[in-house]
């Protein structure tokens, strides 16, 4: 168990003390933060809080109530100021303490006319803004609950047939939260099967196997490779799932209209685990079964890509999986053992997936998860002493 | 009770056969010789010992039965395969093998410090592997072997790569080794450095032990027909229980007749009023040994 753990820790720090590691660990939520930073950027350059004006000629906002401003707003909704008189609005409209001037109709109740008057173009919300406080005056006295569903609209779901599943049109994010997630969880169990890759593949480089086998039992020592190794990915995971929680936070802040919550049910928090964990296993015991086969790292990389490549194959096709999630395509990469952890949380957002294709799927995900650690295993105890020659695929189902 | 037993140990890979019928014992405190050419076998041997093959057919038995986890830390082995990780310092290298063979930091970091110091590479400490030379890193490998007092030490070819000044400091170790009651296996095929550090030696060729026993025994076994003479006196030309005798650089090579013992030539000499300064035996060097029984000699019986 000590040389485990002291495997552990050797293949650990080794990785996540280094430079190389840490640049690849913040350049992603560095990239987002960027992304967001610029988007709100874009957003906020267009807010102008300063108040506007206003000139009541039709009488019927005499007692106007201002919108009502939450704490913490990002871009709380603009105070707007009664005059009495053109004069002195148009005095504070030049010396800009206000940023419009809004003269509403004497006639409005029949018409609907106001006319705005600004210098340059006004801030991007002044308008709706007071759209919504001519509204939200003409109700005054009305049950507010009438009021706050006049001025908020309705919310639009879409249901299946049965009714297990529904979607509201506002909660876009809900189908990309967990695409996103599983790109990066992919990305991770890729990285750290890379790094397990070539920690295998260093001990023949490097010709240490020997000593190392004469200290610790290759069992302790491919345990605390892998181990080692794959929370190397998983420090990762949570530094990025950590980063994102913060960003979407962030985001609901700025805008709380937007819900994550409603598709992440249980029933898919299963499927996920299902469906990832078959899969890292498969994706490190693939990864160690090269790098027991073969002699050095470039060559490692260039049979490695040979799966790595399918595994990202969905994304290539996510249109034609989120168009069309039953369709042939998308039902072949979902079952297919290296495409699967991609596409089939991917399917299991937009549609409803047979409980009988999951079980296939899962099913083979672990069979190809056990036969992996099984050829790895193999391709170790007939690889580890080959230096410089590649062992054949063919020998090691041969050989015993 | 014998460290190590190998009792008719067969290995083959694919068709090929690279022990066949092994068999010899090392004991407690001793330097054994494990002599061999190229590709005899020695190697495999080595790693059937440690149970990194396992035998066809044979029993091994290493510290009082098979090899197991526990006894690995009580074995230090300097593998023909020399090999350190080549992308991490030097001190973080050897402290994390030493911690491997049950050694804590703190007592692993103490010792490699006084060996890197003993061994010249203090200086290089903080370098990483791939900066130092071969003969440096034969000696880092050489600090992993010994660092945690093994009882038994399994060595192949530890002087290749080493200048003559390394080399006696190397064997220096292994004298000193012994001298604390360790066990030595040593590898090689330099049969000049065996002559002057092996108690006992086993020769395998072609996968089989062709000859095995103590240093000294074997020597007599192949020694024959030749003596040393040095003497102020000249020869005549005909000596008793002499078939021939040549002159070489201060003193005369004599050539036995069959049948004719040394200790009667010698006192036939001294009958003859030969003043005699140096008689003996002429010892067949290991060299000797090495190559004619590789090549198929017999010894002089």
């Amino acid at each position: 168990m000590n040389n485990i753990w002291l495997v552990f820790k050797h293949e650990y720090s080794r990785h996540v003390l280094r430079k190389r590691f840490i640049i690849a660990v913040l350049s992603l939520p560095l990239m987002a933060l960027v992304i967001i930073a610029a988007s709100f950027l874009a957003v906020g350059s267009g807010y102008d809080g300063r108040p506007a004006g206003y000139i009541d000629q039709s009488g019927l906002f005499a007692h106007a109530q201002q919108l009502p401003v939450e704490k913490d707003e990002f871009m709380p909704p603009i105070q707007f100021r009664a005059y009495m008189d053109e004069a002195a609005a148009q005095a504070d409209l030049e010396n800009k303490t206000i940023q419009a001037l809004f003269v509403i109709a004497p006639d409005y109740m029949e018409s609907g006319n106001v006319q705005m008057i600004a210098l340059d173009s006004p801030g991007s919300q002044v308008q709706s803004d007071f759209r919504s406080f001519l509204v939200s005056n003409l109700l005054t006295g009305k049950d507010p609950n009438v009021v706050d569903r006049l001025t908020k609209g309705s919310t639009l779901k879409i249901k299946n047939i049965e009714g297990s599943r529904e979607m509201a049109d506002n909660n876009f994010l809900a189908v990309l939260v967990p695409i996103i997630a599983g790109v990066l969880f992919m990305v991770s169990i890729n990285t750290s099967g890379g790094y397990l890759l070539q920690a295998v593949v260093e001990e023949k480089e490097n010709r240490t196997m020997e000593i190392m086998i004469t200290s610790v039992s290759p069992a302790q020592l491919m345990a605390g490779k892998i181990l080692g190794n794959l929370s190397v990915g998983l420090t990762q995971v949570v530094i990025w799932v950590l980063g994102g929680v913060a960003a979407i936070n962030l985001l609901m802040r700025a805008s709380p209209e937007l819900e994550v919550g409603s598709l992440i049910t249980p029933s898919y928090f299963w499927l996920i685990i299902g469906t990832f964990i078959p899969s890292f296993i498969m994706v490190a015991a693939l990864m160690a079964a090269v790098g027991a086969t073969v002699t050095e790292t470039r060559e490692a990389q260039q049979v490695s890509g040979l799966f790595t490549l399918p595994i990202f194959l969905p994304l290539w096709f996510i249109s034609v999986i989120m168009s069309h999630p039953n369709g042939v395509l998308a039902k072949v990469l979902s079952i297919f053992p290296l495409t699967a952890p991609l596409t089939l949380p991917m399917r299991a957002v937009l549609t409803d997936i047979p409980a009988l294709e999951i079980i296939l799927t899962i099913s083979l995900l672990i069979l190809t998860a056990v036969v992996a650690i099984w050829f790895a295993s193999r391709a170790f105890r007939l690889g580890m002493l080959r230096y410089g020659k590649r062992l054949s695929w063919k020998e090691v189902f041969r050989r015993a | 009770m014998s460290t190590i037993q190998v009792e008719n140990i067969v290995k083959s890979f694919g068709s090929q056969r690279a022990v066949d019928g092994v068999t010899f014992e090392v004991n407690p405190g001793e330097i054994f010789g494990l002599l061999g050419p190229n590709g005899a076998g020695k190697t495999t041997t080595i790693r059937i010992i440690l149970d990194i093959f396992k035998a066809d057919v044979g029993r091994v038995s290493i510290l009082g039965g098979p090899m197991n986890e526990e006894k690995k830390n009580r074995i230090g082995y300097l593998p023909e395969e020399r090999g350190l990780y080549q992308e991490i310092k030097l001190e973080q290298c050897l402290t994390y093998l030493a911690t491997l063979k049950g050694l804590s930091h703190a007592e692993a970091t103490k010792r490699i410090g006084a060996y890197l110091e003993r061994f010249d590479l203090a200086e290089h400490r903080k370098k990483k592997l791939k900066e130092l030379s071969k003969g440096m890193q034969q000696k880092a490998q050489l600090i992993v072997t010994l660092v945690h007092e093994p009882d038994v030490l399994i060595i192949d070819e530890p002087f290749s790569a080493l200048d003559p000044v390394n080399t006696q400091m190397v064997k220096d170790l292994l004298l000193e080794e012994r001298a604390k009651g360790r066990t030595i296996v040593l590898c090689t095929h330099q049969m000049h450095q065996v002559e002057e550090l092996c108690d006992r030696i086993v020769l395998i060729n072609q996968g089989k032990s062709v000859l095995y026993g103590g240093l000294g025994e074997i020597q007599r076994r192949f020694a024959g027909k030749d003596l040393i003479l040095r003497t102020p006196t000249p020869l005549p030309a005909v000596l008793p229980g002499i078939d021939a005798y040549e002159r070489t650089n201060g003193g005369y090579h004599l050539r036995l007749s069959t049948g004719s013992d040394p200790q009667a030539v010698l006192a036939g000499l001294l009958s003859a009023g030969i003043t005699v300064e140096q008689f003996e035996i002429a010892m067949p060097t290991m060299d000797e040994i090495f190559i004619r029984v590789v090549t198929g000699d017999t010894p002089n019986e």
